[in-house]
């Protein structure tokens, strides 16, 4: 039973995530009075990305990739799904929180491998964008877990099922707004796609990328897709019973991320950054404050 | 399956055709229904659209941007200037038959072709790649001594190794 | 095995190792493995063991103790196993034909010191050891002149301001409580004014707090740490800024004793928040600067600083899981801090000496070994998961969370983020990145640097799969000093408030490493390409000339600049020159001309006159 949920789990998150990906495409077509690529289409990219050919920068470049998609999939395995997670917690928050952070080290590491200044530069940019959405992003994550007193979520999820949905709570629906705020940021969709940019550094940490190693790079950038609403559901919405109900509130808080997404245009670093400490920050803070002493 | 409907085009402005992609690609010939998206860089696209007239000195860049893609890759050539050297028949710059340097593997003629050609030309490679005529790739690599030849007869010395006989 | 024994074979050894020197350079190298290795091995076998005598009775009236008990065993261990590996790289890094005749000497004798330091039962052999252990740091700081004579002289002075704090403070002890052995002062300071408390407080943490770098007390380090060699940066960066964090641990929960401590003041205004404070401003202050840096060593220094401040957090927040968190940290931070400057140090020797990051790049080609050490030893800085680095921070972030204190967790979480940042300049400048033209024939690390970077690397990965094992120490100790027992598993810990099992969390991660790692390798194979086939928008350009290094991060550094200033060291600066300029003045008063000294001479004698007639001339 266990070995069936460690099987199907990350396999329903890799679903949802290029579910979530096609329909980024299909709703910036019709948002752009286009008509599209299908809804499957991200599925036909991996297929052709498998069987095509590629090259390699040597051993750290295979070991970078290996990492980042690892840490996505062992994220996944520790999160509750509409149900407990597969894995028995080990850590809690803390411990997603850094599994998190192996994904983009990953990619750092085999951009760098690949000798080229396009992948130095766009491994540095990553870098400064994920710094500059974790200073709003831990102070709202703390707020949670200061409030219900745990670093455990499946005790959050819990607690949320006993008595109402956190972001009904006046302090928590701060920090709640601020992850909305944010959320565009941790998926890396406009306007905060400066560390990926096609047109100015040829796609960053992805420009040595072919066939097999951009396969395995769009299936981490869709279980990164996942998680970034699936942490926001189990913190804020109170999980839910079955997959299909987290799927569908998940798809709920998407459907923001995919508008703003299809309408406005790509910040530069210094702006991104600018924005991330300024609005985000001073609500999810005041949301901490108001955990803290209210 | 997955080749035909996943193209990625090489963002490689060679000539004056350019000008016709992007019309191509936004809202009124969405091109994106056709599964046709710009790539970013040359390993991680499968077509590469030369459009219009290749000088001597584009040439260069084209040949390595396409001996840097992976396998399998389709070659579209659009307009009359690769053909047969089109506007430019008698220039001492430019090059008239593209086909002696790089495999292709479709033309569109036309100076320049409309985003309906266009359109026609890729349904016609889909045909092609079905049926396993578009082997382009397989060419190259078969008869690349004569190739690689021909370019160095007209470039001179080239400064990249051959390619090596893998795959 | 007496304590007496352990420390007369360091402190022979250090004799020694001059002489031998002088005889044969092999004689002296296997001198110094072994007079290194003995107390490591010796120490080893005493786990458990709570003891300790008088060695030396009637020092000026005072018996000097040495005592062992489980936290001076952590310490001790520490100290002597990661000089036993500084001796072993220092092997090969100490080229002959240098000055290298006092080096060792002064090695081994920095080596004793410290075990003096913890293993010390009594205020007056703590005083001395630590005396010898300060000046034996300045001598080997400045083993390479020049640079490191300013960066030594700044170290001395601030560490002498140290030693006196100590002094007034053992004297103040000695008049307030009657005795000076350790175990039996907190007892006899029960009834002392909460006054008295503070004051001891505050000339301890002095000192402690400018050896343990705490901000503000930390402008000796980066210098010092930058320019001491290679192996000794990474003893000093290791163990040396530790033993402040031993003597905090000594000073808030042996000396003062837990309850009096933590009973201090009045919420916000108790100095154990206080110090937290320091702490968390010490994190976020020195991660921030570290980025900046482009010499590695100095990067290094100040990511010590950092590290040392999380240590510190965990020390003076006061759970139990905190003070485990920081000893814990203290442990992983020796290990990974000594690895990086070891690796840093590796290039360092091969490269004839470039430490500066703008100029290196690549050399994972050439020094695989080493590049695959650094990889480990920054994993390890940043916490992740699976290493031991992660652990400690988890239980650090644990504790402040679940102690209300969600801004200094912020601090230690938003602190990690910046470690990420320079984790990865570190490794992207020197081993990723475009290999120089200048550097095709770099050979690999010699034998005698692989073996400690390996056995660092080792102690990294086995603390974070089984942090068990030292968890069980810690676990000791901090029921000695006075707080619960945790719940100490093998592969981590159960608590009432999150569980961490890092056997799952390995599973978890192999799994997926493997599903990937077989996806990657099916199929067709993918030939391997070197730098000339990069990308670069269709042409071919010379594989060394477009390495990105310089202004690694400098969107976020333009923001941050006006902030990032060190306010510390600027406020020394100004005063070291205002002082210079008022003795400039004074100086004035040797005019070189004898008339002016009759003239001094007999306006003393005059006002001595005075005095005896009681100002009064008049009668």
């Amino acid at each position: 039973m266990r070995i069936a949920a460690i099987v199907f789990s990350p396999l329903l998150a890799l679903a949802g995530g290029l579910f979530f990906l096609g329909l980024a495409r299909k709703v910036a077509a019709r948002v752009g009075w286009r008509c599209g690529p299908p809804l499957v289409q991200p599925v036909i990219d991996i297929i052709r990305l498998l069987n095509q050919s590629s090259v390699s920068h040597g051993g750290l470049f295979s070991l970078g990739i290996v990492f980042a998609l690892a840490g996505a999939a062992a994220v996944v395995l520790f999160l509750p799904l509409g149900g407990p997670p597969p894995f028995r917690e080990s850590g809690g928050l803390l411990a997603i929180l850094y599994l998190m952070l192996l994904a983009p080290l990953g990619i750092a590491l085999s951009g760098g491998a690949a000798a080229n200044p396009n992948s130095s530069i766009g491994v540095s940019r990553s870098l400064i964008l994920t710094l500059a959405y974790e200073l709003p992003f831990l102070l709202i994550l703390l707020a949670v877990m200061t409030r219900y007193g745990t670093i455990s979520l499946v005790k959050i999820v819990e607690s949320q099922a006993g008595g109402g949905w956190a972001i009904f709570s006046l302090p928590l629906l701060l920090s709640g707004i601020a992850y909305l705020l944010i959320l565009p940021a941790i998926l890396g969709f406009r306007p905060f796609e400066i560390a990926n940019a096609p047109q100015e550094i040829a796609s960053g940490a992805l420009v040595e990328y072919g066939g097999r190693f951009l396969a395995l790079a769009t299936i981490q950038q869709a279980l990164n897709l996942f998680i970034g609403p699936a942490l926001f559901v189990n913190l804020f919405l109170g999980g839910a019973g079955n997959p299909l109900f987290f799927f569908a509130k998940m798809l709920a808080v998407f459907t923001g991320v995919l508008l703003v997404n299809a309408a406005y245009p790509r910040l530069r670093l210094e702006q991104a950054v600018g924005y991330l400490w300024r609005w985000p920050t001073l609500i999810a803070l005041a949301g901490l404050a108001a955990v803290m002493w209210w | 399956m997955g080749h035909k409907y996943s193209l990625h085009a090489v963002y490689f402005c060679t000539g004056c055709g350019i000008i016709e992609i992007p019309p191509a690609l936004t809202a009124r010939w969405d091109a994106e229904r056709f599964g046709i998206i710009p790539a970013a860089a040359p390993r991680q696209a499968n077509l590469f659209l030369i459009t219009g007239y290749v000088s001597l000195k584009t040439l260069k860049p084209i040949i390595r941007t396409y001996e840097q893609m992976g396998e399998p890759k389709f070659t579209v050539a659009f307009g009359s200037c690769p053909i047969n050297g089109g506007m430019y028949w008698d220039s001492y710059n430019t090059v008239k038959h593209l086909d002696r340097y790089l495999p292709i593997d479709g033309w569109i003629a036309g100076c320049m072709p409309r985003p309906e050609a266009i359109f026609t030309a890729i349904t016609h490679l889909w045909g092609m790649i079905d049926r396993g005529e578009a082997d382009g790739y397989r060419r190259y690599r078969r008869y690349y001594r004569q190739y690689r030849a021909n370019q160095e007869r007209v470039l001179g010395r080239l400064d990249w190794p051959p390619l090596r006989g893998e795959d | 095995m007496k304590l007496e024994l352990i420390l007369a074979v360091a402190f022979g050894g250090a004799l020694a190792a001059y002489p031998a020197g002088k005889i044969s350079s092999r004689l002296r190298n296997i001198l110094v493995v072994g007079a290194a290795l003995f107390p490591a091995a010796a120490l080893a076998g005493l786990y458990g063991v709570r003891t300790g005598n008088v060695f030396y009775s009637g020092f000026l009236g005072f018996p000097l103790i040495l005592r062992i008990d489980t936290l001076s065993w952590l310490f001790a261990v520490t100290v002597s196993v990661l000089g036993a590996l500084g001796a072993v790289f220092s092997l090969g890094y100490i080229r002959e034909g240098e000055v290298s005749d006092f080096y060792y000497p002064n090695f081994l004798l920095v080596n004793t010191a410290m075990l003096g330091v913890v293993l010390a039962g009594d205020l007056v052999s703590f005083f001395i050891f630590w005396e010898v252990m300060s000046w034996a740091v300045f001598l080997l700081i400045c083993h390479k002149r020049g640079r490191a004579l300013a960066a030594g002289i700044k170290y001395i002075v601030m560490s002498l301001i140290g030693s006196g704090a100590i002094f007034i403070a053992i004297l103040s002890l000695r008049s307030a409580a009657g005795t000076l052995v350790i175990s039996r002062i907190a007892p006899a300071l029960a009834g002392q004014p909460p006054g008295f408390l503070l004051w001891l407080l505050l000339l301890f943490s002095t000192a402690f707090g400018i050896k343990n770098a705490l901000w503000p007390l930390h402008a000796w380090l980066p210098p010092a740490h930058s320019e001491a060699p290679s192996p000794f940066s990474a003893i000093l960066s290791g163990v040396l800024v530790k033993i402040g964090t031993y003597g905090f641990i000594l000073l808030f929960y042996v000396l003062i004793g837990r309850n009096a401590f933590l009973g201090l003041g009045r919420g916000w205004f108790s100095p154990s928040h206080l110090l937290s404070l320091a702490g968390g401003v010490t994190i976020l202050v020195a991660t921030f600067i570290a980025l900046r840096q482009d010499d590695a060593k100095r990067l290094l220094a100040w990511s010590t600083i950092a590290q040392a401040g999380y240590i510190f957090v965990g020390l003076a927040f006061g759970t139990g899981l905190s003070v485990a968190g920081g000893l814990l940290h203290f442990l992983n931070h020796a290990v990974f801090k000594a690895l990086l400057f070891l690796a840093v140090g590796t290039v360092e020797f091969r490269t004839g000496g470039v430490r500066d990051l703008n100029s290196l790049g690549g050399l994972s080609g050439r020094m695989p070994f080493t590049a695959a050490a650094a990889v480990v030893g920054v994993a390890g800085l940043i916490g992740v998961p699976l290493t031991g680095g992660f652990v400690s921070k988890w239980m650090l972030y644990q504790a402040l969370i679940l102690g209300r204190s969600p801004f200094l967790a912020f601090a230690a979480l938003f602190g990690t983020w910046g470690t990420v940042l320079y984790g990865y300049k570190l490794i992207h400048h020197i081993f990723l990145g475009q290999l120089d033209r200048k550097y095709d024939g770099l050979r690999p690390a010699p034998f005698s640097m692989r073996l400690p970077m390996a056995v660092l690397a080792l102690a990294v990965m086995v603390f974070g799969v089984f942090p068990g094992w030292p968890l069980t120490v810690i676990d000791n100790i901090i029921g000695h000093l006075g707080f619960d027992p945790l719940g100490v598993t093998a592969g981590g810990m159960i608590s009432q408030s999150g569980a961490l099992n890092t056997l799952n969390l390995l599973a978890a991660v192999l799994v997926s490493c493997l599903l990937a790692a077989a996806v990657l390798k099916a199929g067709r194979k993918t030939p391997r390409v070197g730098p000339e086939d990069n990308y670069a928008a269709g042409t071919v350009v010379p594989r060394d000339r477009y390495n990105f290094t310089v202004s690694f991060y400098d969107p976020l550094e333009r923001m941050l600049k006006p902030y990032l200033r060190d306010f510390a060291d600027e406020f020394g600066r100004k005063l070291t020159g205002r002082g210079r300029t008022f003795f400039g003045l004074v100086r004035r008063i040797y005019t070189g001309d004898v008339r002016d000294y009759v003239l001094y001479i007999v306006v003393f004698l005059a006002l001595l006159i005075l005095t005896q007639l009681g100002w009064r001339p008049w009668r």
